[in-house]
């Protein structure tokens, strides 16, 4: 294949910004397989002289890092189970049924999209602290349950379903549920995961909310560790540092792979720049 | 029992008054056609039938029951969509199948009824295949398969044909009717394509800008329209209805004159102006009139051939008109006369554009 001038320019334009992209990542995944005198004289190496596993064992001693983990697991998966239900829940009712109003509630359901975290935080840490959640994993989960992005996203993606196929069902005494379960999720299935793994992702790299909620270290999540060994709390132990960031971005890193299809048809069918 | 009744029937979207004062009944076990233009309001009645519009005033009658807060799933109406409305993740057989088994049906009626539906249209073979698999035809086939299945006694169709090609769409009219005749439900079909109404239609229902134009036989649609509208829209190529006014026995187009029976005089009774209309096919053009004083003089003015026919554009004065000629028909630039055959012609108020009935004899 003939590959013109211009497919030349953007060839090593992707390729600059992969490399640009990618470093970080090389970065921490070299540093946390050296020592820390290794890492201090050749940081720029990226192939370790002598890969280590100490930092892994520094951090898995130092914490309780299964804990963590699971914590930053039983959050992360709760708020995408719940927000995935909500968001296909009201997108199915946005797109398939009628009731007044419909306009007005999306529109400010939408709005909602716009307002900052750093408005919404103290109402948040008042009403969590009040329910008696505070440093506790749910109380960092409850206020993220719904989301607009995900309604707007599955609503965009519903709105392609014909009318009539929910119209058959309806003529034929099908329950809402029923529709939604055996007719709908089999069409949008590409949608919903995409949605889900970015719900996912984003709740397991949260940080600033569960920084408010959550206190002691056994509760801690992921990107709370993290911040451990970076600030003066954790000492200048860099290396170590790099194997608590490895450890924290390697799940979100494999479900992008994965399923990566569909995050990217998602987006690009909503026409949402991700 | 299973007949429709439209009472007083009308549907708003805001402002827009789409159906206006629907009155109708449909015997039960009858195949009705919904017919009309695009935006005429007919697809609108049909889904108010099967419960998918909202009645926004009037009561409609399903049986003996007023349906009008009746859930679509409670009306025992099934529906074939335009676009089918397959279950595109579904197999031929499941998307047949699928609400019999929600509606936990025993399987072994399960089975029987969609083997049943599946031969019955010609589908034996493609029950693995999903929708993206099929043909228009086959896919058109398999809707129609999902609504027999339900055995409702409402039918309902929302232009079933109207993806098909014009050979697929003459086949696929017959199996309608085929259908009809073995399962007897009350059929209600809409379609804007007057040869299906003609064709599958034992009634007609015209509409037009959400106003009941018409509402009998085919037959009788076509052959005594009951409004200028009516004999416009029925016929390939309309009829021809032009503005005449009537004096003293003479009827008088563009100050052209011809005598009117006397039957029909009564008919017109102390009118002076009125809509004259007649079919193409009824006209003769002809250099010696059997009478002058009924013809009118005429000058043709283009001939265009239909292969079997002749169509033949005249004018008498400056109206324009249509005849269909069989055989032999006058060349462009000829003066012939225009002679109508006066069992056939129509009048229409110039008002109201009602037909104003025909003579005793005619009837």
């Amino acid at each position: 294949m003939k590959i013109d001038k211009k497919q030349w320019l953007y060839q090593i334009l992707f390729a600059a910004i992969t490399i640009v992209l990618l470093f970080p990542i090389i970065f921490a995944i070299s540093n946390s397989f050296k020592t820390l005198e290794e890492a201090t004289n050749h940081i720029w190496r990226f192939i370790p002289a002598a890969p280590t596993l100490e930092n892994y064992r520094h951090v898995f001693e130092r914490l309780p890092f299964v804990r963590i983990t699971m914590n930053t697991f039983l959050i992360a998966f709760t708020v995408t189970v719940f927000k995935s239900l909500t968001s296909i829940l009201a997108a199915y009712a946005f797109v398939f049924l009628d009731f007044k109003g419909k306009g007005s509630l999306y529109f400010v359901l939408i709005s909602t999209m716009f307002i900052p975290f750093t408005v919404t935080m103290i109402p948040n840490y008042i009403t969590v602290s009040a329910l008696g959640l505070n440093d506790n994993i749910w109380g960092v989960a409850l206020p993220q349950l719904s989301d607009a992005l995900g309604i707007f996203l599955l609503r965009q993606s519903m709105r392609t379903v014909p009318k009539s196929l929910i119209e058959v069902a309806r003529m034929e005494k099908i329950g809402h549920a029923r529709i939604i379960r055996d007719i709908l999720l089999p069409l949008v299935k590409p949608a919903v995961v995409s949605t889900g793994i970015i719900f996912f992702i984003n709740s397991w790299n949260e940080y600033v909310w569960p920084v408010l909620i959550l206190k002691s270290k056994e509760n801690y999540t992921l990107s709370l560790a993290l911040q451990m060994f970076i600030s003066s709390e954790g000492g200048t132990d860099f290396t170590v540092a790099m194997a608590v960031s490895v450890t924290t971005m390697i799940v979100p890193l494999i479900l992008y792979m994965i399923f990566q299809k569909y995050i990217i048809n998602t987006f690009a069918l909503s026409g949402v720049k991700g | 029992m299973k007949e429709i009744v439209f009472n007083q029937v009308c549907k708003s979207y805001d402002q827009n008054q789409v159906v206006k004062n629907l009155n109708m009944k449909v015997e039960g076990g009858e195949r009705l056609i919904l017919l009309g233009p695009s935006g005429c309001g007919k697809s609108t009645t049909l889904r108010m039938i099967a419960g998918l519009e909202d009645i926004t005033s009037g009561d409609l009658y399903l049986g003996d029951k007023r349906v009008n807060d009746v859930e679509s799933g409670d009306r025992n109406v099934s529906m074939v969509f335009q676009n089918y409305a397959l279950y595109p993740h579904m197999t031929v057989r499941q998307n047949i199948s699928y609400a019999l088994k929600v509606n936990k049906f025993p399987s072994d009626e399960i089975n029987s009824r969609t083997s049943e539906a599946i031969r019955m249209l010609d589908l034996t073979g493609l029950e693995e295949r999903k929708p993206k698999e099929l043909s228009g035809g086959q896919r058109q086939r398999v809707a129609l398969a999902r609504a027999i299945v339900k055995r409702a006694d409402y039918f309902l169709l929302d232009e079933p044909l109207s993806n098909l090609d014009a050979q697929l769409r003459a086949y696929a009219r017959k199996e309608l009717v085929k259908i009809h005749e073995q399962y007897h439900q009350t059929f209600v079909y809409v379609t804007h394509d007057q040869i299906e109404a003609m064709t599958v239609g034992q009634k007609i229902a015209l509409m037009n800008e959400g106003t009941l134009q018409a509402f009998d036989t085919p037959q009788n649609i076509y052959k005594k329209p009951a409004n200028v509208f009516t004999a416009k829209f029925i016929g390939s190529p309309p009829a021809n209805v032009v503005e005449a006014s009537y004096d003293a026995g003479y009827l008088y187009i563009e100050g052209a004159k011809m005598k009117l029976p006397d039957a029909w005089c009564k008919v017109v009774g102390s009118r002076n102006r009125l809509y004259f209309g007649i079919r193409p096919e009824d006209i003769h053009l002809t250099r010696a009139p059997k009478d002058k004083d009924y013809a009118m003089k005429a000058l043709v003015r283009y001939v265009e051939n239909y292969g079997n026919q002749l169509g033949v554009y005249f004018q008498v004065k400056g109206m324009e008109m249509l005849a269909i000629c069989e055989d032999a028909a006058p060349m462009p630039g000829e003066n012939v006369y225009f002679e109508p055959d006066f069992d056939k012609i129509h009048l229409f108020d110039i008002e109201t554009t009602n037909n104003l009935g025909y003579p005793k004899k005619l009837q």
